[in-house]
Order: structure tokens, then C-alpha cells, then sequence
């Protein structure tokens, strides 16, 4: 549509298919998993190779539809075993979702140091959609975990958007605590822990499966699709 | 990505998503890549912190500044089934400003455009083509004359 309008254009392609079938003027293909259409984080030279070998399709005939392949993997794909997360294991619960409520809130403040360090190191954070501090949005997701159904804490939010913002950013809260120095987890890695080893991870998985059926049509969604990922949901059962 | 690393039947959802299908074939041409001005536009939901977030499946767009910090832009996508710890490390990995002013340093890019932006690509893009418009005529005002169009 840009090219149409007269902008030259050369679109990054993660789905090979997708791209033959939309057919773009330029495509650079890459080998890159979703969410890393420039390849690996923290490698500039590796990022830079992309980007030129977009461009400089620019500078080529052959249209009107080209598609060119990144030969190389993302190296940050393979597992870091030097990599530790901020810690080990969510505390043990009696099964109830008041102790797993409890035990989220409980486990925020063993990452605050982790999380304050990362931040200060990366000199950013991508928590923020929600607004609120870390602990009132941790909060408020315990609430809907105890079946509250708590009004929305956001002007001109709804409870059921506020709810996706908030698990957003406690998502990113956990992952960038877990970005710990002078290691290169994968994102395999760091996914893992958050869903496999946190309080916060198996709270996500039951308020998940308690809002499957939900009356609120933009809760059932939320649960079904914008909650725990497809793959990690079908993976569970 | 490569399918062959997911399972067959997401890769087969994903191979097969409906995508669509336009009538023409444009292809657009333009001076040697040294002299050339470059803007991203990313899928990727991206906002400036303090902007409203995409809520939804909002076919519109967000203006990202090129004076825009890493610490001042959010990722407000829909989807949760891509990895974010990506650009959570490094912007870059999505949005990669710090790269295009390097190229422009260097005289590998003309310049970097003054503007990028961000549509939310989990849309109807039949609801996108108003704003595609919108966007290509303040990237001409600007003088931009290459693109890079960037998925999450």
C-alpha cells in the first residue's frame, strides 16, 4: 500500500508463506523466530547485516515481486548454560487459589532487586501499559484469581482491557528480571522459568482455566487467547 | 522462522493464514541507498509511553518521533504468542533506530526519517488502507524514499 503511493518499500518476512502469498515489491526473509524480525538482542553486527541486506534490495531491479533469504540463525536461539534466573522454583501451595494468590504477591519483592538492576543496566523498561505500579497491578490480578471480578483500577480503562494491560506488563516485569548480566538466555529459557517455575506463571495458567467459560464475553477472550500462550495452553491440556 | 521448528499443526495455521490479496503490482525505484532517507514501520503495536496504547484490533497507526528514547516506547501488540524478551533486551531487535543512525553516521543511508510508525498488525487490513495512505503521505512530506516494513 506504501509502494503503491510511491514509497519504496522492503517488508522483513518471519512466515516464508505468507509473504509468496501477499506478494510485496522486496522481501528479506528471515530464520528468526516471532518477535525478532532484526535478529538477535545486544548484537549490533548481527542486526546491522540484516537491516543492510533489506536496504540493499532497494538498489536492485527485479521486481515487481522479490524475496531474498537471511542465510543465518538467530545465535541468541541456543540456550545460555551459564544463565541463572532470579531464582528457583515457586514456593509450594496447598492448591487453593487463595495460597496461589498469596504466593504471587509473596514472590513480587524477590524480584524487585533483580528487576531494579536490569532496568538500570538496560536503561529502560517496557512495563507500562497499565500505568499502575507493579504491586497494584500484581494485585489486581490476584483479585481476579480469587474470583473478585474487581472493577476496572484505570480511568477510561475497562476491567477486562486493564486485566490484559496488566498482565502484559507483569510479563515483562518477571522477563526482565530474569535478563540477568553477562548471560544470553534464550527466550526459550526465559519463558520457561516464567511459566514453569513462578507463582505468577501457574497463576496466569489458573486464572486462565477459571475464565475459560466466563459469562463477560471480553473475559472468556482474554482467557482463551491474550492470557497464557497457544502453545504453552495446549501443552498443559 | 523456520515452520520446521513448530509444531505441524501451528506451522500449517500459520502457512495457510489468509492474506490479502492485492490488485496491483507497484514497484517503486529511487537513488543509490548512501543517498536515501529511512523509515521503519512496524507492526509491532508499538506507542510512545504517555500515548494511548493500540486497545485492541485497531487498523490505526502511532507516529514514533526519531528523537524517541528506548525508554519511551511501549509494546501494546495483541498477541502474546511471539517472543517480546527479544525487544525487551534491546529495542532494536523490533524498532532498530540505533542501527539506522550508525548506517547514517557512516554514510551507508542518507538519513533517518524524522518519523516512524507503528501499526498494531493483528487487524482487518482491508480497515488499515485509509491509514496506509495517511502514513505514506507524511513519510513523502518528509521526504522519506525507502522503507523498511517490520512483522513481530
Amino acid at each position: 500500500m506504501i509502494e503503491e503511493q510511491g514509497v519504496a518499500t522492503v517488508a522483513i518476512s518471519l512466515i516464508r508463506p505468507q509473504t509468496e502469498n501477499t506478494k510485496p515489491p522486496r522481501a528479506l526473509w528471515v530464520p528468526f523466530e516471532l518477535g525478532r524480525p532484526f535478529g538477535p538482542p545486544s548484537d549490533p553486527a548481527f542486526q546491522r547485516r540484516v537491516i543492510l541486506a533489506a536496504l540493499r534490495m532497494l538498489e536492485e531491479g527485479g521486481g515487481p515481486v522479490r524475496i531474498e533469504d537471511f542465510p543465518d540463525d538467530d545465535p541468541r536461539e541456543r540456550p545460555d548454560p551459564g544463565w541463572e534466573p532470579p531464582f528457583a522454583g515457586a514456593a509450594p501451595v496447598d492448591g487453593s487459589t487463595a495460597a496461589l494468590a498469596d504466593a504471587f504477591e509473596a514472590e513480587l519483592p524477590r524480584l524487585a532487586a533483580a528487576y531494579e538492576q536490569s532496568v538500570k543496566r538496560r536503561g529502560r523498561t517496557t512495563v507500562g501499559l497499565s500505568g499502575l505500579p507493579i504491586s497494584a497491578a500484581a494485585h489486581y490480578l490476584a483479585a481476579w484469581l480469587l474470583g473478585e471480578a474487581p472493577a476496572s483500577p484505570v480511568a477510561d480503562m475497562s476491567a477486562p482491557l486493564a486485566l490484559r494491560f496488566v498482565l502484559d506488563d507483569l510479563k515483562a516485569y518477571y522477563l526482565e528480571a530474569a535478563l540477568a548480566p553477562s548471560s544470553k538466555p534464550s527466550s526459550r529459557q526465559l519463558a520457561d522459568w516464567l511459566w514453569n517455575e513462578t507463582a505468577a506463571g501457574k497463576a496466569m495458567f489458573a486464572l486462565r482455566r477459571a475464565n475459560l467459560d466466563a459469562a463477560d464475553e471480553r473475559l472468556k477472550l482474554i482467557a482463551s487467547n491474550f492470557m497464557v500462550p497457544g502453545i504453552r495452553a495446549v501443552a498443559a491440556g | 522462522m523456520r515452520l520446521t521448528n513448530l509444531p505441524a499443526a501451528m506451522a500449517k495455521r500459520l502457512a495457510e493464514l489468509e492474506c490479502p490479496d492485492f490488485k496491483t503490482r507497484p514497484w517503486v525505484e529511487g537513488p543509490p541507498l548512501a543517498r536515501r532517507r529511512v523509515a521503519v514501520v512496524s507492526s509491532a503495536g508499538l506507542v510512545v509511553r504517555g500515548e494511548k496504547p493500540f486497545r485492541g484490533r485497531d487498523p490505526d497507526f502511532r507516529a514514533i518521533p526519531g528523537t524517541t528514547r528506548p525508554d519511551q516506547l511501549l509494546m501494546s501488540h495483541i498477541s502474546i504468542n511471539y517472543d517480546r524478551t527479544g525487544f525487551q533486551e534491546d529495542w532494536n531487535v523490533v524498532f532498530p533506530l540505533d542501527r539506522l543512525g550508525e548506517l547514517a553516521a557512516e554514510g551507508a543511508i542518507g538519513s533517518v526519517a524524522a518519523t516512524h510508525y507503528s501499526f498494531m498488525g493483528a487487524t482487518y487490513p482491508v480497515l488499515m488502507e485509509d491509514y496506509a495512505r495517511e502514513v505514506a503521505g507524511r513519510l513523502k512530506q518528509d521526504k522519506v524514499d525507502a522503507v523498511i516494513l517490520s512483522p513481530v
